[in-house]
């Protein structure tokens, strides 16, 4: 199949929960949607890593470059969770399937 | 010379929409230099208030929920979902950004200055309350309220509930929550995590009695006067155009969040 729903709930060290619901198009995130009880502001800016995470593969290096690369040209501030936790999380969905 | 915040308790208990409409209104205002800096307390009924990022759809019960006629409505910070009910005592704190008294943009650090007021009201009370990083009180371990929090519109927004008296049973049952958040807690369900001032007194406790131990602790903690007050004329006609274009509507509550909703230009002051 080319393209699948992958989901995943990571809790990183900070306490806080990522949960990660996407779809992998051959190969590729075609739309991630990121949810949790973590804090970020501005609050505004999570669609727009969303956005940057499409047409990625759920591959660490390219993952860890565009969310480290989000945090820096947006300045956000994340408080609960990390950009590690963030890549860490879209990698679990390749581990897990929940509904 | 002492600072003077005002104090409004205006609320909407069976209109939990109108109340998070007054919730942002109230900081937006007082970033626009339309209002003083701000503690405001409030109640809901029979509500869960989700975090500005989570999903409706994985957080929420909807089956209890609509058998029990539990409200949904979605807060403009982050942080996690709570259940309000009349046992629950709501409080906000709106100062100017750039206030002495939190002059970083560092959220966990306003998380633990404008946590401090309520922590000394409850221990006026008697309650062996401590600030828990990220964003808790807790007592001996257990969490008694939770905060959540932003800097934006020119404001330092801190606001919590408060667990006096809460019905403990319903939150385990409107809430789903996911497994990965009680891995580490050795405990299976919300409801033992959590205490109330009243398990902690052993006596009845009303949210008023909270209320005012709060106010003490505040001016207290940051040598502050608190007067009551009233909303002024902007903030209510932000609170009823936020009312209408964002709280009442489920492309905010349950859909959506994180879509910036533009707020008119409203003729102010």
């Amino acid at each position: 199949m080319s393209s699948q729903a992958l989901a995943a709930d990571y809790k990183g060290p900070g306490g806080k929960l990522v949960r990660i619901r996407l779809t992998e198009d051959h190969g590729l995130i075609s739309h991630v949607r990121i949810t949790g009880d973590f804090f970020l502001i501005p609050e505004e800016s999570l669609p727009k890593l969303e956005k940057m995470l499409e047409d990625t593969p759920i591959r660490e290096p390219e993952l860890r470059m565009l969310v480290d690369r989000f945090f820096r040209g947006t300045e956000a501030q994340a408080l609960g969770i990390t950009p590690d936790d963030i890549v860490k999380a879209i990698l679990a969905t390749k581990q897990e399937t929940t509904t | 010379m002492t600072e003077t915040w005002r104090v409004v308790d205006l609320e909407y208990p069976d209109d939990p929409f109108m109340n998070l409409a007054v919730e942002e209104a109230i900081p937006r205002a007082v970033g626009e230099g339309a209002a003083p800096p701000t503690v405001r307390f409030w109640h809901n009924s029979n509500t869960i208030v989700l975090g500005c990022f989570q999903s409706a759809q994985l957080e929420v019960n909807f089956d209890t929920c609509k058998e029990i006629g539990t409200e949904v409505v979605r807060r403009f910070t982050g942080g996690g979902a709570v259940y309000h009910d009349a046992g629950n005592l709501n409080y906000a704190i709106s100062l100017p950004k750039g206030n002495p008294l939190v002059p970083t943009s560092d959220l966990q650090q306003v998380f633990r200055k404008l946590s401090e007021g309520s922590v000394q009201g409850l221990r006026r009370l008697g309650v062996n309350a401590e600030f828990l990083p990220i964003n808790d009180i807790s007592v001996g371990g257990l969490k008694v309220s939770g905060a959540a929090g932003s800097v934006k519109w020119g404001t330092v927004f801190h606001h919590g509930c408060i667990l006096v008296a809460s019905d403990l049973a319903v939150l385990g049952k409107v809430l789903n929550v996911p497994k990965a958040k009680l891995a580490d807690k050795h405990v299976a369900s919300v409801q033992k995590r959590v205490t109330t001032v009243r398990n902690e007194l052993h006596r009845s406790v009303s949210t008023i009695e909270v209320r005012d131990s709060i106010i003490q602790g505040i001016q207290a903690s940051y040598k502050v006067r608190l007067e009551n007050g009233n909303l002024t004329g902007r903030e209510m006609s932000l609170a009823k155009e936020l009312y209408q274009s964002k709280y009442s509507r489920d492309e905010w509550n349950i859909e959506g969040r994180n879509e910036p909703v533009e707020v008119r230009t409203i003729a102010s002051h």
